[in-house]
């Protein structure tokens, strides 16, 4: 209703008479933090772009004088010239990809499985879940590394996913949104003789992309970012993942930084595009998180 | 073949569906998550280092009693503490203040949204490398305060000084989770029925009175969310630390308990006294997700 | 027919398995370097043609990286065949028996007394233990300074003439090579090698006449006096004295290749030569670089050079005894080559035959590390040493960078470094 008439207003009394001084404070506000906020990404691309004496330098140019392309062949070729950085980004790629599924996968079963039946003790397994998230994941770390070593799965694709095959956080949004969904359509699918298993894959899965896409961003998201667990489990270079890689370059080539930056360019580079073209689902997955109520 | 089935069998049957469904989880979770907590403990109680092939000695409580006298420790509660507060307070107003500033624009609103949530999609540990850039002496950082407070030539010690190395692991979470907790809030404020604020006008409030009277109070579960979400995020971290100490940063201001657990397993190999610490920060993060759970559950809002 | 098939298929499988039996896999971790992992590779591929049945799969990490995954995979009972690190790192695991003792058979040797011949006396010490020899070094290294002789030119010194011979000259040295941008350093004179405090800087409390433990092994951080000096000497260097360098900037070393103008001197060992010759030719070929001896204090006691440190090639005990056997060949194999270690990774193999051949006589500046060395003494090494090493960290950083007062760092310093030598 106060939209109409503020449109009115606008109508009548012209654009710029809506705009007092304390609106324009405001713009100018937002204005100039979202630019420090941007502004270390963009300084990631610029410096990628610039050979490392220069990045440097006092004061710091905004716009290269060259395309330095010598940093992304420095970067992707690696210090001993193995090209392992692409075996990296791929090995990242799968790991993320792989417990984006399962996850999506084992949450959306134990979140049905929560929300819409009722067996004994399904508020105590409920809790027991929601227990998960608290356990800081340097608590478990080495007793988990020495799990997983005894399962011989140490410097393998499994021993990265396994730890991940699901979490809590995921469970609690299937959960969330299955709550609401309407028992009537189940119950009509349960007397034409659909089986539950039945029921869970061709009524629940297909319905639910929102939920599942937000879950399976968040979660990619999450696993691309992973470096302490790699840290331990990854022994070999063919096996390291994208935050091991940036790691170890920092460590060798410190002082290289536009081949760093354009490492680290190359890394965010796949991220930032599916933010862009998905944002929908990062800005609705906090959003999710914020309409639980208990 | 529909069999005449008694309600107590389809709920039966329903039951064990139930359990079917989320045994999976269980598995996993007992396998991967309680099973090491529970390792975990155990090993807290013993006296053992990484690499000894001997049997362990069992000391009962005197790896908790070690550390809660160790100064030591001390510096890591501390150094998490100070981390935590410094860095969710900042955190909670401005994501607040984005969150109303944005709303109260009629455009741009996605874009403002997508630039300040965007360094939350970086992974730390570019976050870590870009920011180790910024913060050397003779970065982005010392150019542009210098050049704001006009003090030429001055090094701010970002990383160097014991006080500033601390203030800008704050800032580089703050800048990476900005945009999160201000989505929360966008989110927060949306649900708030525009019927509330027709009522207030009708009343004869102005912007400000409904801002304080009305806007904040029916924020207070979504600030206690934020709040506590992101303190334990804060308790936690450990990859910025982490990467400012191996690009040089001096380590007791910053040495959060994450990551003396990790030194004193990998580096000092006293697995036994590492598990103890880490048993005493989860016992924390279990306290203040009790808090959370009560508070979201005593705060129900209804219009 | 039938009967023929299965003797053919039985004596397949018999084949099949004799050779898995023989099969070894050895796997070999070892730190960073594209010079010697050039050589090693081609060892191995001779290695493995001259012995059938036996694959090695060699995996390198950085050298910080690799003392926590050699750590992580033996906890697990998983570590590797061969690995190397810095004895003060390999310690543990000669104390923790979790290594094979030589078999100087497979190594090629009569008699374990013969290596020990082989050897220039002492440099087996650290890796003996109960009358076993547990590895053999692959490297044993100790830091000098070089300088950029530009640099030096640049602001009216000769570097001939005017190097830092003491460390007071070295304060100024620095201070006439460092450009400043008001408090911010765009080139600096001289920069320690912060992250290895046993190596380089416990010599220099030893100058003035410190000790990290005392001789019964019972006491920390003896001489209060010195230690105390070496701490103020460290807090005048940092930010908040004389602004000549600190542990955020760059390291030293990294810089010193590229002959960008922003590093005057570092510290660093022969080594340093073939990186030097790999990033920057030019900057190799000039000459305008030169090798001096470690600085001493003005009033030291004692003229002690940088500690020199081995890396030793060990190996798993817990693995085979085939794979015990075969890893020791494989490690004699690789380390007889002593000269082509030298010439193309600049890295000493301190064998008795190399050190008196004319190779190593002829490298550039091999005298000033030869004589260093021979001033010198091995670095600490013990279960507990990167313990230690982290403390003296707290210790220099706390004076240098937090600005606390050097009697309280030491106050500190003393008695957690008491602590980790009772607990052990």
């Amino acid at each position: 209703m106060s939209q109409k008439l503020q449109l009115n207003r606008i109508k009548k009394r012209g654009l710029f008479q809506q705009y007092n001084i304390f609106e324009l404070l405001v713009w100018v506000f937002l204005i100039i933090t979202a630019l420090f906020v941007l502004a270390p990404t963009i300084f990631m691309f610029t410096a990628s772009f610039m050979p490392a004496n220069d990045i440097l330098k006092m004061p710091f140019r905004w716009i290269p004088k060259s395309f330095y392309w010598q940093n992304f062949w420095q970067g992707i070729r690696g210090n001993n010239g193995s090209f392992i950085y692409v075996r990296n980004i791929l090995n990242s790629l799968i790991v993320a990809a792989v417990v984006s599924a399962t996850t999506v996968f084992f949450s959306a079963l134990a979140g049905f499985g929560l929300a819409k039946y009722y067996f004994k003790g399904r508020n105590m397994v409920f809790m027991f879940i929601m227990a998960t998230m608290m356990i800081p994941f340097e608590a478990i770390m080495i007793p988990l590394y020495l799990v997983t070593t005894k399962l011989g799965l140490q410097d393998s694709y499994a021993g990265l996913i396994v730890p991940f095959l699901v979490n809590a956080f995921g469970i609690f949004l299937m959960r969330q949104y299955f709550i609401t969904f309407p028992d009537e359509i189940l119950d009509a699918a349960r007397i034409d003789g659909a089986g539950e298993w039945m029921i869970f894959r061709t009524i629940i899965l297909p319905n639910s992309i929102p939920a599942i896409a937000t879950l399976a961003i968040l979660t990619f998201k999450a696993q691309w970012d992973n470096l302490l667990w790699p840290l331990l489990v990854v022994q070999s270079e063919e096996m390291k993942t994208i935050p091991l890689y940036i790691v170890k370059f920092m460590a060798e080539k410190h002082t290289d930084e536009g081949a760093m930056m354009a490492v680290a360019a190359i890394a965010s580079i796949p991220i930032l595009i599916v933010f862009f073209k998905l944002s929908k689902y990062f800005l609705g997955g906090a959003a999710i998180y914020s309409s639980r109520k208990g | 073949m529909s069999k005449r089935k008694t309600k107590y069998s389809i709920e039966r049957k329903k039951a064990q569906w139930g359990w079917i469904f989320v045994a999976p989880s269980l598995i996993v979770f007992a396998i991967f998550n309680f099973y090491p907590i529970f390792n975990a403990f155990y090993t807290s109680l013993f006296k053992k280092k990484l690499l000894s092939l001997k049997a362990p000695t069992f000391i009962g409580l005197h790896n908790y009693a070690y550390l809660l006298n160790s100064p030591d420790f001390w510096n890591s509660i501390r150094a998490t503490v100070v981390f935590t507060i410094g860095t969710f307070i900042p955190l909670l107003i401005f994501s607040l203040l984005f969150a109303v500033l944005i709303m109260s624009r009629k455009r741009f609103q996605k874009f403002f949204q997508m630039a300040y949530y965007s360094p939350a999609v970086l992974s730390s540990v570019v976050a870590a490398a870009i920011w180790l850039i910024i913060f050397d002496p003779r970065g982005l950082a010392n150019q542009w305060v210098n050049l704001m407070m006009n003090t030429p030539g001055i090094d701010h010690k970002w990383l160097a000084n014991s006080i500033m190395v601390q203030l800008s692991t704050m800032l580089v979470y703050g800048w990476k989770y900005v945009g999160y907790f201000t989505i929360i809030f966008i989110v927060g404020l949306a649900s708030i029925p525009k019927s509330i604020y027709e009522a207030a006008r009708i009343d004869g409030g102005n912007q400000w009175k409904n801002f304080w009277y009305i806007t904040l109070p029916l924020l207070k579960p979504t600030t206690i969310l934020v709040s506590i979400m992101s303190m334990l995020q804060c308790l936690k971290t450990f990859s910025t630390q982490y990467l400012f100490t191996q690009g040089g940063a001096p380590l007791a201001p910053i040495n959060v308990i994450t990551m003396n657990v990790y030194h004193t397993a990998i580096r000092d190999h006293r697995i036994g006294r590492a598990s103890a610490m880490s048993i005493i920060l989860f016992i924390i993060m279990l306290f203040f997700t009790w808090v959370q759970f009560r508070s979201s559950r005593a705060d129900e809002i209804s219009y | 027919m039938k009967k023929l098939l299965t003797f053919f298929l039985f004596v397949l499988f018999l084949i099949m398995t004799v050779n898995t039996v023989n099969a070894v896999e050895i796997t070999f971790w070892t730190h960073e370097d594209p010079n010697r992992t050039e050589i090693e590779n081609r060892y191995i591929m001779e290695f493995e043609k001259a012995n059938p049945g036996v694959t090695v799969k060699r995996v390198t990490n950085s050298s910080t990286k690799i003392q926590e995954l050699v750590l992580t995979a033996f906890a697990a009972n998983q570590g590797p065949d061969i690995f190397n690190m810095s004895i003060e790192d390999e310690y543990a695991y000669i104390v923790n028996e979790r290594l094979a003792p030589i078999d100087f058979e497979a190594a090629g040797y009569p008699s374990l007394q013969a290596v020990y011949d082989a050897y220039v006396p002492g440099v087996l010490d650290p890796v003996t233990y109960k009358g076993n020899l547990y590895g053999l070094p692959l490297e044993l290294t100790n830091w000098c300074l070089y300088l950029n002789k530009k640099v030096f030119r640049d602001v009216g010194l000769d570097p001939e003439k005017d190097y830092p011979k003491t460390w007071e000259e070295m304060v100024e040295v620095s201070d006439k090579i460092a450009i400043r941008d008001g408090e911010i350093l765009s080139r600096r004179g001289f920069d320690f090698r912060y992250p290895y405090y046993l190596v380089s800087m416990v010599p220099m409390v030893e100058q003035l006449g410190g000790k990290l433990i005392s001789d019964d092994g019972k006491t920390a951080i003896v001489n209060d006096e010195a230690w105390l000096k070496f701490l103020k000497f460290m807090q005048e260097w940092g930010p908040n004295g004389k602004i000549l360098g600190s542990p955020t900037y760059a390291n030293a070393r990294k810089l010193f290749n590229k002959d960008n103008n922003d590093i005057g001197m570092c510290l660093t060992g022969l080594y340093q030569q073939g990186r030097i010759r790999n990033d920057n030719p030019d900057f190799y070929n000039s000459g305008e670089w030169m090798v001096v001896p470690f600085p001493v204090f003005e009033d030291a006691v004692k003229d002690v050079p940088a500690a020199y440190y081995g890396h030793y090639y060990m190996v798993n005990g817990q693995k085979p005894i085939e794979n015990q056997k075969m890893a020791w060949k494989l490690i004699a194999y690789m380390l007889s080559h002593g000269e082509e270690y030298l010439t193309k990774v600049n890295i000493v193999i301190p064998t008795v035959k190399l050190m008196e051949s004319e190779t190593y006589k002829s490298m550039p500046y091999s005298k000033v590390f030869a004589d260093d060395m021979a001033k010198g003494h091995v670095v600490y090494y013990a279960e507990s040493s990167a313990e230690i090493q982290s403390l003296i960290r707290e210790a220099v950083e706390s004076v240098m960078l937090a600005g606390t007062s050097p009697e309280d760092a030491l106050k500190t310093l003393k008695r957690k470094a008491q602590e980790v030598l009772e607990e052990g």
